[in-house]
């Protein structure tokens, strides 16, 4: 029995080292962004409601912040503070807006954009922001290689005329190159910094470029903060940009922590430990609610979770009738996929998320029917229904499992005779490659954007990328799959809704695809800021973030 | 035999508490459409997540599913799980440790040094990768525990042998001139195989333990099957909402200590010389 009581006690002692352990790490990391003794660690700064300091908890999955290589969910958010781009998201649903450009003018053939860039920028260093800069970090995002370098895959060269002109010669007509251009990986380097760190835009960057290493303590652009720390997996912070070309905000410090679990930061939260919470979930938030000084927020993302019926009979078997598609679509019930998903999440109207420039929004509410649905699997001379598996992989779709969503379908389907068997099969034993190759008869599936912009949607179409993994051939609907090309040609705004729209009413109920449901983005903020938004493409956007007066 | 039976009753009333739950958990598992109150994959949104109530005793999930429901019908795939893995891992353990201890030699280092490899990795983490390999289904789940765990038992079934071989009534056959696969059959294994049963029973609790872990990582059957692990796991992301995960986690904590009681009683009966130990 003594010696039960000891060994116990020793379990406790070990524990109890380990917590200390573990929180004097924390401690040792914000001491440096303090400065001086005048200062507070993070947690004293944030309980201070007069403190210029903003505190971030977001999620982890980078190693980097150089901009050539970023291509992750959260860096965004740290390269819109310290870069800037030609072009850039002011509001989460519009077009992209001039940024360092000034101006600028497609080729009647959609062949070149000219770019005129602003006059007056200067990067942190104090040097001006001249084309030169421009070409550089593009040509080396590209020749790096790295993940992000397919965003430059239709730029053929880029030429600069004179000082704030920029020229790019495309390989083929691309209306989604604006927004391409929004992209961090394209942020603008200060280029003497960089190629004074090692940094290079040749050819054989990707084996000579030496510049990562000091991209990873410090940022080298003209955005109004400048990083001054980044300990990988814990903490970045930034500090404002004292040469910023523009108007700033009032917050002087941001100190962005990287630490997902939604608990911990809902509780951290509370306590006025951090401002702002972007990993909040359904259940979390709804323990904040209520609570002075934390507001919530809840809205769509661009990460969609769709249906998808194979085309090809071999491997859809039934799903490949479009009257069983139409009727599958008839009969999901759309308003329990959102409960599931949580608050914010929708519905889109067809295969363009609400929130991208000319998504016709969502789906009508009441458009489910299971008496049509029935009657539509009789027309097809299914009416006693049929048995079918649906594979599903064991990814999530921003933390709802994918087998959450095949078990809403298979509720569903029920109610009109259809049997659905879930069979699950882990992504990296098969399911990939099954998806990839176009040989999976019935699934669930996600679709996050990898750029935004609409045009990452009309892959979806017939041939295309994934249009064929739904064995959708461009012979089986030319008149939908010559809408891709029209779409890629569209660089007028007008003209590129018009056939978006066009494209999204042809597939309203047409097509292996049924986009069942756009995952939800909850964030909390303590109410001491004014500008917190969700945002698509940055994640959070802290160019807007003021502290109230 | 009846009699020590009867004994172990009265003497040991860890054995009976083991007795009546897995009687319970058979029972609840036979008669399952009788005692669940509801389907237990039908869902209804409107009722995500309720407490415990009159109408739900168990609460309900996030679907709406009724978690008594779920819980009760649970038990057969646990049930099924435990019981037949130690079945077929116990008669393939056995013969093949019979078989490497009674050939010697040779033979008996091959076998030996096969099923040590098996036994070199870790247990969960060859199941796991077994599962992945094959695509998780009920069976395909309870193949990988199989292949876990019969070797465990040909070990412990050579070293019987081993001794067991060497007494006369052995040799006293060998004289006759009976043929080695009778020996083995008719006089070696069933005076070695008591100690097997000994394991075998406590290895029941085990087995349903070791199911209901490869189900909460995601390699049991496909949602929405009711089982117990799968359900813990659902859980797991309502922590303030205990019945999701709590009451399928008590199914599998009373279910596994029953099977140990009943283990550590049946051991007592039929291994006198450990009991006296005691």
């Amino acid at each position: 029995m003594k010696k039960k009581l000891l060994a116990a006690m020793l379990c406790l002692a070990m524990a109890l080292a380990t917590v200390a352990c573990g929180s004097s790490d924390t401690a040792d990391t914000s001491e440096p962004a303090a400065e001086g003794t005048t200062e507070d660690t993070a947690s004293g700064d944030a309980a201070n409601s007069g403190s210029s300091t903003v505190v971030v908890a977001m999620g982890s999955g980078f190693s980097t912040l150089d901009p050539g290589y970023v291509y992750e969910k959260y860096p965004p958010l740290i390269m819109n503070a310290c870069y800037e781009n030609l072009f850039k998201f002011y509001s989460n649903d519009g077009a992209p807006e001039p940024c360092l450009a000034d101006t600028y003018e497609f080729s009647e053939d959609n062949l070149t954009l000219t770019v005129n860039l602003k006059q007056n920028v200067t990067f942190a260093s104090g040097n001006p922001m001249t084309s030169a800069d421009v070409a550089f970090s593009i040509n080396r995002c590209k020749n790096l290689q790295g993940n992000p370098a397919f965003i430059c895959d239709t730029i053929e060269s880029i030429e600069t005329p004179d000082d704030y002109t920029v020229v790019f010669h495309l390989t083929q007509p691309d209306s989604a190159f604006l927004s391409k251009l929004t992209y961090s990986s394209l942020a603008v380097l200060d280029s003497e910094v960089v190629k004074a760190n090692g940094g290079t835009d040749a050819e054989d960057a990707s084996s000579v470029d030496t510049a990562q290493d000091y991209l990873n303590t410090t940022s080298a652009g003209s955005g109004m903060y400048v990083m001054t720390s980044y300990i990988p997996d814990q903490e970045v912070v930034l500090e404002k940009n004292p040469n910023y070309w523009g108007e700033a905000t009032n917050v002087d410090k941001y100190i962005i922590r990287i630490q997902p679990d939604s608990n911990t930061q809902m509780m951290t939260l509370s306590t006025g430990d951090i401002d702002v919470a972007m990993n909040m979930t359904d259940d979390t938030m709804a323990e904040l609610e209520g609570q002075e000084n934390v507001q919530i927020v809840n809205g769509a993302t661009k990460t969609v979770g769709f249906v998808m019926m194979n085309m090809n009979e071999e491997y859809g078997g039934p799903v490949s009738d479009p009257l069983v598609q139409q009727a599958i679509r008839k009969a999901l019930n759309y308003t329990n996929f959102q409960t599931i998903c949580g608050d914010g999440s929708i519905t889109p109207y067809s295969l363009i998320q609400s929130g991208f420039m000319g998504s016709k929004g969502e789906r009508d509410a009441n458009y489910t029917n299971v008496e049509e649905a029935k009657a539509l699997l009789a027309e097809a001379g299914y009416a006693d229904g049929f048995d079918i598996d649906m594979t599903v992989c064991d990814l999530d779709m921003e933390g709802i499992l994918l087998t959450d969503l095949a078990q809403l379908v298979k509720s569903d389907l029920a109610q009109i005779g259809i049997n659905v068997n879930i069979v699950s099969q882990p992504w990296a034993a098969g399911y990939g490659d099954a998806y990839r190759d176009g040989t999976l008869g019935f699934t669930v599936m996600y679709w996050a954007t990898d750029y935004n912009d609409p045009n990452v949607q009309i892959e979806f179409l017939p041939g295309k990328t994934v249009g064929v993994r739904a064995g959708w051939s461009e012979d089986m609907n030319p008149e939908l799959a010559a809408l891709y090309d029209e779409a890629m040609n569209a660089t007028d705004n007008d003209a590129r809704v018009a056939v978006l729209e066009e494209i999204q009413d042809a597939m309203y109920e047409d097509g292996p695809f049924i986009f069942v449901v756009q995952a939800p983005a909850h964030i909390a903020y303590n109410t001491r800021l004014e500008g917190v938004a969700i945002s698509d493409p940055y994640s959070l956007d802290l160019t807007l973030i003021n502290i109230a007066e | 035999m009846l009699r020590s039976v009867k004994k172990l009753f009265k003497s040991n009333y860890l054995f009976t508490l083991g007795v009546i739950i897995c009687a319970a958990w058979i029972l609840a598992a036979i008669l399952a459409p009788v005692i669940a109150p509801y389907d237990p994959i039908a869902q209804d949104l409107t009722l995500r997540l309720q407490a415990p109530s009159a109408e739900h005793w168990f609460g309900t999930d996030t679907f709406g599913q009724d978690i008594f429901s779920r819980v009760i019908y649970g038990g057969r795939y646990s049930l099924l799980a435990g019981c037949l893995t130690v079945v077929l891992a116990g008669v393939i353990g056995t013969f093949y440790g019979a078989v490497a201890g009674y050939v010697g030699g040779q033979v008996d280092n091959v076998m030996m040094r096969i099923s040590e490899m098996i036994l070199s990795f870790p247990s969960l983490i060859l199941a796991m990768i077994i599962n992945a390999v094959m695509g998780s289904n009920l069976f395909n789940t309870m193949f990988a525990l199989v292949v876990v765990a019969w070797p465990t038992y040909a070990r412990l079934m050579r070293s019987v042998v081993l001794s067991v071989k060497e007494n006369e009534y052995v040799t006293a056959s060998e004289a006759l001139g009976a043929s080695k696969f009778r020996i083995l059959v008719k006089e070696i294994i069933p005076n070695s195989i008591s100690s097997v049963l000994i394991m075998a029973t406590t290895d029941i609790g085990n087995q349903i333990l070791m199911f209901s872990t490869l189900s909460f990582l995601g390699l049991g059957s496909a949602p929405p099957t009711p089982e117990w692990g799968m359900m813990v796991s659902d859980g797991v992301d309502y922590f303030n909402k205990f019945w999701v995960a709590g009451f399928p986690g008590l199914a599998i904590f009373t279910m596994a200590v029953g099977a140990n009681f009943i283990g550590d009683g049946l051991r007592d009966l039929l291994d006198p010389k450990l009991r006296k130990q005691f």
